[in-house]
């Protein structure tokens, strides 16, 4: 084995032990999922669903995930009108007071999202609709609502503006130029965008542990106050689902729209 | 001149209207914190800054100061571990290999906070995972106490803030001119020099980047802390909600929030400063 | 400026000024553009020329001046209403429509009934040799059929101006040949008065009825090809069509039917009598390598220079050789073959001929080169 052949083994065992790390904690919760015994066992003793049977009828996890389903739906798509017309506002117009909107929406990227909670606890508590699904899907869409504005941002930046010339010299109005031109080609960074959002609504928690109460809790939360409660694998076997599900999402907005090119990231 | 910005209000309204909830929500938290605590109800009583003056005790900077160590230590370790990954990642010659490590990294992303920690549970835990594993091979006897650990927090905070410092990572290594690596090598240098003396160098505003956005985010964790520190480690997002849910000290709780929100916000000030001149001096055109 | 325009004006611009920030864009341009003719704008790049174009298709607004096409003033009209077509550099082709649709957009806007569309665009297909790929995504096509789907979308509307901004930049050279005579034809089929900008005096001059050089955002000169070639208005226009050699500022001396022409440190070159410049006047002569040659052997006669050989640039056809005149400067000789190179290597004396009587004569204010 030559030195360079040799180095190149070590890095690649380095990085192949790095992912092991990173996938292990996964592969352990799809393990004791299907594992038919209580207490946890490695390698499992056979398979059997009888956790997700249990967690399929948990009445707390089945209204968890209609209340997740219900904010998810609605804050993602509401993320995706109010994001894509941001992003379309910042990509075309300069204008006072800019800089301080941008700030505002784009700080849920870095505010904690326990301060952003408490806020909107505070808000509900203000017009006494805490812990409704008003509030809930308010928090939720001001979260996720950056990733979409990001996703469809790009889209429009890498729009040649000569297309937009192109058009209005063919005759195509203000309005046809949008909906004509700008908009099918943007199409696939909102769509993508809107995937993103909705898989980080579906497991936001922090936030959602704050607005959420007893009646109106999101799935997350819901597996917070069990795992409180009891040691059993039904987590597991919710967290698989939720697991296989959002995998499943992120695998159709790659293949479909890049992932890369969705999350902005540039590695090339 | 309206007719030269067609859609103008028609975009700006909705952003306007979020902008003012969101901010709304933000100064309810303000406002709180300068609020007097009525024990045992939840309303508020006037105007004070007594919140701000009992945040200096010792306990309370005690969990400060835990915080900024668990996180500083997150950022470090998940930045030694994400190297490796993203300079494979972007370097891999083969386009499946690049794809694999791409869903790799950054899927975690995605499985949420409790799923992730709850993981992790199953991993530390004493008849988890690494401690079956270990006794499986007679290597220990006695189980290790990694749970409630500020070890296992900090095992668990690595692996979430690795997909973010690899997406940072792997967007600097990527923008690294390969034919400065080249005209090193053609002068002599070996690929450890190259690598040295020209890749880090070139990547050190990512690397800086990373360290603090991830530093920025550890500071917010609040499940993994919660549930793997299970009440023996504290962070502030556990001291908020503890005062919020437990005691029901509002006004305090929103004063602490506000603390880690005013740190956040610091640490990305800073960083903005620090890779901006990094930036410049790297900027050869 | 000698403006005239052959037919009535199809597009007129009256002083029309762009100013960016402090800086200016376009400074107080009048022009009559005639129906039919094609029109070229021709200058270094920031000399104002596609500044000019974006103003009359709508997309920058004048500081001062207007616009009128067929006798309407435009300038305010907003650039979808103004029924002019437009072939961008980038071709900005539809990424998300087929070579149909991209063809047909602008006759939909226009809310053609569809039978009219598919006819009007399968004229434009035939005519622009894109039969066949109707369906094809643009982006599977080569630059040559991307720049005709562009030629085709602009054309089928119909436009009372077709713009063209440096369309044939984005070519490889072989097929910006076959271009330039396809947009010929495309010119003398559809008599669409035209207005193309390019940086390109090869195009220019093969293209166009008339020429405007810009510089600095100011017009130079309009004029035909051939009137530009061999009486540029400038120093700058001069340099800029073609190679020239500009020699140093001289003083005109007039004796009768005698002229010359005084240059200091390089004596006396007798001069071409017919200039309009008074005894004394202060002049700059351009001469084009062509009228430059090396002097025979034992030649004897008036404005032969002697120097030193600086440098041969092979060119196939012939060369263009570098000579280091005392007083003069560089002077370039253009020589058929290639023999030069063997009889006069570098450093070598040399003597050549200045054909003086094919110079450009300038005042020297208006020899200054400000390119």
């Amino acid at each position: 084995m030559t030195f360079a052949s040799l180095r190149s083994f070590g890095f690649w065992s380095l990085v192949v032990a790095i992912l092991t790390y990173m996938t292990l904690p996964t592969l352990v919760v799809l393990m004791t999922s299907v594992n038919p015994t209580e207490i946890l066992a490695f390698p499992p003793e056979g398979v059997s669903f009888a956790w997700y049977e249990k967690a399929l009828t948990y009445p707390d996890f089945r209204r968890a995930f209609t209340n997740g389903l219900i904010v998810t739906s609605l804050a993602s798509t509401l993320a995706v009108v109010v994001g894509s017309a941001f992003a379309w506002l910042i990509h075309r117009y300069e204008f006072r007071g800019r800089g301080v909107l941008e700030a505002v929406l784009w700080s849920p990227l870095i505010i904690p999202h326990f301060t952003l909670g408490f806020g909107f606890l505070l808000l509900g508590g203000a017009f006494k609709l805490q812990q409704g699904y008003v509030m809930i899907v308010l928090a939720h869409m001001v979260l996720v609502m950056p990733f979409v504005t990001r996703a469809v941002y790009v889209s429009l930046a890498t729009i040649d503006p000569n297309l937009a010339r192109a058009a209005a010299n063919l005759g195509a109005s203000p309005f046809h130029v949008l909906t004509r031109i700008e908009l099918p080609l943007v199409l696939p960074g909102m769509a993508g965008g809107w995937l993103i959002a909705a898989v980080l609504s579906l497991t936001e928690f922090t936030a959602s542990l704050y607005v959420t109460g007893s009646r109106t809790q999101t799935l997350p939360v819901a597996m917070y106050n069990y795992i409180r409660e009891y040691a059993d694998p039904t987590v597991s076997a919710v967290s698989a689902m939720l697991i296989i599900t959002t995998t499943l999402i992120m695998f159709i907005a790659d293949r479909a729209f890049g992932l890369r090119r969705v999350l902005a990231i540039d590695t090339h | 001149m309206t007719h030269r910005r067609p859609f103008f209000i028609t975009f700006l309204a909705p952003a306007v209207v979020t902008a003012v909830i969101l901010a709304a929500a933000l100064f309810e938290v303000l406002q709180y914190s300068v609020r007097e605590f009525v024990p045992g109800s939840l309303n508020v009583g006037g105007f004070t800054l007594e919140n701000f003056t009992r945040i200096n005790r010792p306990i309370y900077w005690w969990v400060l100061l835990d915080t900024f160590y668990i996180s500083l230590l997150t950022a470090l370790f998940s930045l030694l571990l994400s190297y490796p990954v993203a300079f494979a990642l972007v370097r891999a010659r083969r386009d499946w290999v690049r794809s694999l490590l791409v869903s790799l990294s950054i899927t975690p992303l995605f499985t949420g906070e409790i799923v992730r920690t709850f993981s992790w549970m199953l991993m530390l835990g004493s008849d988890g995972f690494i401690n079956s594993m270990l006794r499986k091979l007679s290597l220990i006897e006695m189980p290790l106490q990694i749970m409630y650990t500020r070890l296992g927090v900090v095992v668990a905070l690595v692996q979430f803030s690795m997909p973010v410092m690899i997406i940072l990572l792997a967007t600097a290594i990527s923008h690294v001119d390969r034919d400065c690596e080249k005209a090193a090598a053609n002068l002599g240098a070996s690929p450890g020099a190259v690598f040295w003396r020209i890749t880090l160098p070139l990547t050190l505003p990512g690397i800086l980047s990373g360290i603090v956005v991830v530093f920025a985010w550890t500071m917010s964790a609040f499940s993994t802390p919660q549930l793997i520190g299970g009440g023996k480690v504290l962070m502030i997002s556990n001291l908020v909600y503890l005062q919020g849910f437990s005691v029901l000290n509002l006004p305090f709780a929103a004063t602490l929030s506000l603390i880690a929100l005013i740190a956040a916000l610091g640490s990305l000030v800073l960083m903005k400063s620090l890779t901006g001149r990094l930036e410049k001096r790297l900027a050869v055109r | 400026m000698t403006a005239t325009s052959p037919a009535p004006a199809a597009v007129e611009l009256v002083r029309v000024r762009k100013d960016f920030g402090s800086a200016v864009g376009v400074a107080d341009v009048s022009l009559k553009i005639g129906q039919g003719e094609f029109l070229t704008l021709l200058g270094p790049s920031g000399c104002g020329k596609s500044t000019l174009l974006g103003m009359i298709a709508g997309f920058l607004t004048p500081t001062a001046g207007k616009i009128v096409v067929d006798g309407v003033d435009i300038t305010d009209v907003e650039p979808y209403r103004r029924n002019i077509g437009m072939v961008f550099q980038s071709y900005a082709l539809f990424p998300h429509m087929n070579v149909f649709d991209n063809i047909a957009f602008g006759l939909r806007m226009r809310k053609l009934p569809k039978a009219e569309v598919a006819g009007e665009v399968r004229r434009a297909i035939e005519m622009m040799k894109l039969g066949g790929f109707e369906e094809r995504r643009v982006s599977q096509l080569s630059g040559g059929q991307q720049q005709r789907v562009a030629l085709a979308r602009a054309v089928v509307i119909r436009p009372k101006v077709l713009l063209l901004d440096e369309p044939l930049s984005a070519l490889d050279k072989n097929l910006r040949a076959q271009m330039q005579v396809e947009l010929s034809e495309l010119h003398r089929k559809t008599g669409l008065t035209t207005i193309f900008v390019t940086h390109d005096q090869g195009e220019a001059l093969s293209l166009s009825d008339r020429i405007v050089v810009m510089n600095r955002g100011e017009v130079q000169q309009v004029a035909t090809p051939i009137e530009l070639y061999r009486t540029p208005a400038n120093g700058f226009v001069a340099s800029f069509i073609g190679e020239i050699n500009a020699l140093p500022v001289a003083r005109y001396e007039r004796d009768g039917g005698e002229a010359a022409l005084v240059l200091p440190g390089a004596g006396r070159l007798v001069a071409p009598a017919e200039g309009n410049f008074a005894h004394g006047a202060q002049v700059r002569a351009f001469l084009r390598p062509e009228h430059v040659r090396p002097a025979l052997p034992g030649e004897d006669r008036p404005n032969i220079v002697s120097g030193v050989v600086a440098a041969h640039i092979y060119q196939g056809s012939h060369t263009i050789t570098r000579v280091e005149v005392d007083g003069l400067g560089l002077i370039e000789t253009r020589v058929t073959g290639a023999d030069i190179v063997g009889t006069h290597p570098v450093g070598a004396p040399i003597a050549l001929v200045l054909d003086l009587g094919d110079a450009v004569m300038l005042a020297a204010n208006a020899g200054r080169i400000d390119a």
